[in-house]
C-alpha cells in the first residue's frame, strides 16, 4: 500500500513537472482517433500559418531605437502605405540596445530587423557580423558626410539619421560685457578671454568642458586632437602623442586656472551649464544650436552664437562627427522590408519631417540648408559652414576595441583633471595604455 | 531498503532539475568560459586558454584596485552599520505613540532601489552647491565647495555610507524583533533587584540578541560585497573607485570579454564563498549548542 501510494505521488509530481513544462494538455482516448484524422489536417493548418508567418514577416519589421529617434504615428503609417510594410517600433534606452543586440546576435538571432546603431560601435559590430552591409548611392554619400564614420574598409554598415558634430559657442552678451569684441580664434584666445571674464566678475567658470569619467570626455579628447593637429591615431591606428599632449595641456590649462566648473570633474553635466548662462564658451553638440535659442531650455536665448572651433594658430578647418546611425541586422527576416525602412527614413523629405516632428537634426546636409533656408533653425552662425566640413578622426574606421580604448582614455582625463597627472604624464600613459590596446587588437 | 533510499530522490528531482538547469549548469558553464578566450565581438575566434585569464587579472592592476575597494567598503559598512543597527533597534524598542511611524520611516531607505539611493545622494554630495556642501558653507565649516567624490578614500567612504544608510533599516528590525522576543519577566525581575539601563542592557539584551549576530553579520556583508549601483550612480565609470561588481561588469558588458568576466566571477565567487563558509560554519556552532 505504501509502495502504490509512493508511486502515486512521484507519478502525480512527474506529470506536474511536464504539464508545467508543456504546452497543450492531452486529450482523452476518445478523441485520439479524431487527433489523428486531424493530424493532416492539422499539418496542412501548421504549413499554412508558416506561409502566413512569412507572409506577415514580409509585411512587418521591427525598429529598435532610443526615444529622440521614434518616428510619429502618422510618418509610420505613411510609410507602411507606400511600401506595404507595417513596422513595429521597440522603444529602447540607447544604454539597452548594444546588450540587447549583441546578446540576440550571439543566438544568431536579431533583436530588431532595424536597429539603431551608435558611431561608436560600428568597427565591433561589424567586426562581430552584427550589421549587414548597406549601399548607398554616391550622391547620398555626399550630402551625408558623417555617412562615412558607419563605413569599414569602404563598405558602409549603417545610415546616419541624428546628426551631431561638434561647434563652439559662446556668450556675446558676457563677451560684450567683458569688451572683447571679436569671438575666440585659436585656443590662446579661449584662455585669455576666460581669464578676463573670470577676473571681471562676469562668469565664474566662463569655459565649461567634460571632464568626468565618462565618454564626453574621450570625445572631447578626440574632436580637441584633431582639430588642432588634423591627427588623432597614426596609420597603424596607435596614438599620435603630439596631438595627445597638444590637447591634454589645453585641457589641463583650462581646469588648473579655474576656467571650468570643477563639478565638471565628478558630474557629467558640462553641456547644459552655457544655457543655463553659468558659461560663456563651449565646445559641444550641434543640437545646442537649438536648444540654446529654446526657451524652455535655456535662460541666455538669443545670447549665444555659434561659429567655427578654434584651433592652434588659427580657427579648425573641420570639425569631427558623434551621429547616431540605423543599420539592418544580417539576420533579419525581412531585409527588403529592412532596407525600404533605412531608405525612407534616411531620405530627404522623411528627415526634414523629422526635425519638425521631434528636433532631430538631419545629416543631410541639403536638409540642413533647406531648413535655414525656411527659416526653422534661428541663430545657426557657423552651423552650416561645419556642416560642411565633417571629417572622422579615426583613419582606418572606428576600431573594434573602441570601449576599451574609450575607457582608458576618459580616466586618464580624469585622472589628470583631479590632479595626480600633468599632461605630459597623461599623454604618456595614454599613448603606453592605447597602443597596447591597439596590439592586441 | 533501496527502494526507500530511491523515494526522496524521486521527489527531490523536480527541484533538482531547476537547480541544476538554472544554477549548477551555468556555473560550470561559466567556469568553462573562464578558460577560453571568448569575446563576444569575435565570437569566431573561441578557444581555449587554460589559466591564462586568471593570470591576466591577477596580475592586473585594476584588479587589485578593486579588491582593496571591495575591503575598504566592506569595512567600513561592517564598522557602521552594525553598532547603528544595533541602536537604531534600541530606539525603536522604546515604547512611543509614534513607534509605528518611525518603524515605517526607517524602512524607507531599504525599500528604495540601490540605483535610485546612489542618484540622491549623489545629488546631497554634488561637488558644487549641493545639499552638503550648502549646509556645511552655511554653517561656516567651509569656505569652498568640498568635492566630495574627487578623491579615491571620501568617494569609497560616501559609498559605504549610503550602503550603510540602505541596510540599517533591515538590521534595526531584525534587532527589533529579537528584543521584543525577550520576555518581559526578565527586565522586571532585574529591575526588582535594583539593576540600571546599562545593566538590563548588558546582562539580558545583549546575550539574547547575540544569536542574530551572524545573521546581521551576513546581511551587512553581502550589502557591502555587492555595492555597484550607488559607485556608479555616485561617481561613474572610474577605475579607481571600481570594486570587484564594477569591475567585473565592465569587463564583461563594456567590453563585452565573457571569458576574462567569467574568471573574475569566479575570483568573486571564491574570495565571497571564503567569507560564507565561516558564516555558516559559525551558525553551524551556535545550533548545535
Amino acid at each position: 500500500m505504501k509502495t502504490i501510494r509512493r508511486a502515486a505521488l512521484c507519478l502525480c509530481l512527474a506529470s506536474s513537472l511536464l504539464y508545467a513544462c508543456g504546452g497543450k494538455t492531452q486529450e482523452g482516448s476518445a478523441k485520439d482517433a479524431e487527433q489523428k484524422k486531424g493530424s493532416s489536417a492539422a499539418a496542412e493548418e501548421k504549413a499554412e500559418s508558416e506561409s502566413e508567418k512569412q507572409g506577415k514577416a514580409a509585411s512587418e519589421i521591427s525598429f529598435m531605437i532610443p526615444d529622440w529617434g521614434v518616428p510619429t504615428e502618422e510618418m509610420l503609417k505613411d510609410f507602411e502605405e507606400q511600401s506595404g510594410v507595417k513596422v513595429n517600433v521597440l522603444t529602447t534606452g540607447w544604454d539597452d540596445i548594444r546588450n540587447k543586440i549583441s546578446t540576440a546576435a550571439a543566438g544568431k538571432t536579431a533583436a530588431a530587423d532595424v536597429f539603431e546603431v551608435d558611431w561608436s560601435w560600428v568597427g565591433e559590430f561589424q567586426k562581430a557580423g552584427w550589421i549587414a552591409p548597406i549601399s548607398l548611392s554616391q550622391e547620398d554619400m555626399d550630402d551625408m558626410l558623417s555617412a562615412k564614420t558607419f563605413s569599414v574598409d569602404g563598405t558602409l554598415y549603417a545610415v546616419p539619421y541624428s546628426n551631431d558634430y561638434r561647434i563652439a559657442y559662446y556668450n556675446k552678451s558676457m563677451f560684450d560685457q567683458a569688451g572683447i569684441s571679436e569671438p575666440p580664434k585659436t585656443w590662446k584666445e579661449v584662455i585669455s578671454d576666460a581669464k578676463l571674464l573670470k577676473e571681471k566678475g562676469i562668469c565664474e567658470y566662463p569655459v565649461s568642458n567634460p571632464m568626468s569619467a565618462d565618454e564626453k570626455s574621450t570625445t572631447t579628447f578626440l574632436w580637441l586632437a584633431y582639430t588642432l593637429d588634423g591627427k588623432v591615431f597614426n596609420e597603424d591606428n596607435t596614438l599620435n602623442r603630439e596631438a595627445a599632449l597638444d590637447a591634454l595641456s589645453i585641457l589641463d590649462e583650462i581646469n588648473r586656472e579655474g576656467l571650468s566648473d570643477p563639478a565638471n570633474r565628478a558630474v557629467s553635466e558640462a553641456f547644459p551649464r552655457l544655457r543655463n548662462g553659468e558659461a560663456a564658451f563651449m565646445v559641444g553638440p550641434s543640437s545646442n544650436v537649438m536648444a540654446v535659442n529654446d526657451p524652455r531650455k535655456s535662460k541666455v536665448v538669443g545670447q549665444v552664437i555659434p561659429i567655427l572651433l578654434p584651433g592652434k594658430e588659427a580657427q579648425a578647418e573641420v570639425t569631427t562627427p558623434f551621429a547616431e546611425a540605423v543599420g539592418i541586422s544580417p539576420y533579419s527576416k525581412n531585409p527588403e522590408g529592412a532596407k525600404k525602412f533605412v531608405e525612407w527614413y534616411s531620405s530627404p523629405e522623411v528627415q526634414y519631417q523629422l526635425y519638425e516632428e521631434i528636433s532631430n537634426l538631419p545629416t543631410r546636409t541639403s536638409v540642413l540648408e533647406k531648413l535655414l533656408k525656411d527659416g526653422k533653425i534661428q541663430n545657426p552662425g557657423a552651423m552650416l559652414e561645419l556642416a560642411k566640413r565633417i571629417e572622422s578622426p579615426f583613419p582606418n574606421g572606428v576600431p573594434i576595441y573602441y570601449t576599451r580604448m574609450s575607457t582608458e582614455i576618459f580616466n586618464t582625463i580624469n585622472q589628470m583633471a583631479n590632479g595626480k597627472l600633468s599632461a605630459e604624464e597623461a599623454a604618456d600613459q595614454l599613448v603606453e595604455k592605447v597602443n597596447k590596446i591597439v596590439k592586441e587588437g | 531498503m533501496k527502494k526507500e533510499n530511491l523515494t526522496p530522490w524521486l521527489l527531490l528531482s523536480p527541484c533538482l532539475l531547476i537547480m541544476g538547469s538554472t544554477v549548477f549548469y551555468p556555473a560550470i558553464r561559466t567556469f568553462l568560459f573562464s578558460m577560453q578566450r571568448y569575446r563576444l565581438t569575435e565570437s569566431y575566434d573561441i578557444r581555449f586558454i587554460g589559466l591564462d585569464n586568471y593570470r591576466s587579472i591577477l596580475s592586473s592592476p585594476e584588479f587589485w584596485t578593486a579588491l582593496s575597494n571591495s575591503v575598504f567598503v566592506l569595512f567600513f559598512v561592517l564598522l557602521i552599520a552594525f553598532p547603528v543597527s544595533m541602536l537604531t533597534g534600541l530606539l525603536l524598542n522604546r515604547k512611543s505613540p509614534l513607534n509605528s511611524v518611525l518603524t515605517a520611516a526607517a524602512i524607507i531607505p531599504w525599500a528604495l532601489p540601490p540605483l535610485v539611493n546612489g542618484i540622491l545622494w549623489r545629488f546631497i554630495f554634488y561637488p558644487g552647491y549641493g545639499l552638503a556642501n550648502r549646509i556645511l558653507l552655511g554653517l561656516g565649516l567651509i569656505s569652498a565647495p568640498f568635492p566630495w567624490t574627487e578623491n579615491r578614500f571620501s568617494a569609497l567612504l560616501l559609498a559605504a555610507l549610503v550602503v550603510v544608510w540602505r541596510v540599517i533599516p533591515f538590521g534595526s528590525i531584525l534587532v527589533l524583533s529579537s528584543l521584543q522576543a525577550i520576555p518581559t519577566e526578565l527586565y522586571e525581575a532585574a529591575r526588582v533587584d535594583g539593576s540600571s539601563r546599562f545593566q538590563e542592557y548588558w546582562a539580558i539584551s545583549f546575550p539574547l540578541l547575540l544569536p542574530i549576530f551572524p545573521i546581521l553579520f551576513l546581511q551587512t556583508s553581502m550589502a557591502g560585497i555587492n555595492v555597484f549601483d550607488e559607485l556608479l550612480a555616485l561617481s561613474g565609470d572610474r577605475y579607481e573607485l571600481s570594486t570587484l561588481l564594477v569591475y567585473h561588469y565592465r569587463t564583461s558588458f563594456r567590453f563585452l570579454d565573457l571569458g576574462l568576466g567569467s574568471a573574475i566571477s569566479y575570483l568573486i565567487l571564491l574570495s565571497s564563498g571564503l567569507l560564507g563558509y565561516f558564516y555558516i560554519k559559525r551558525i553551524g556552532k551556535e545550533r548545535s549548542r
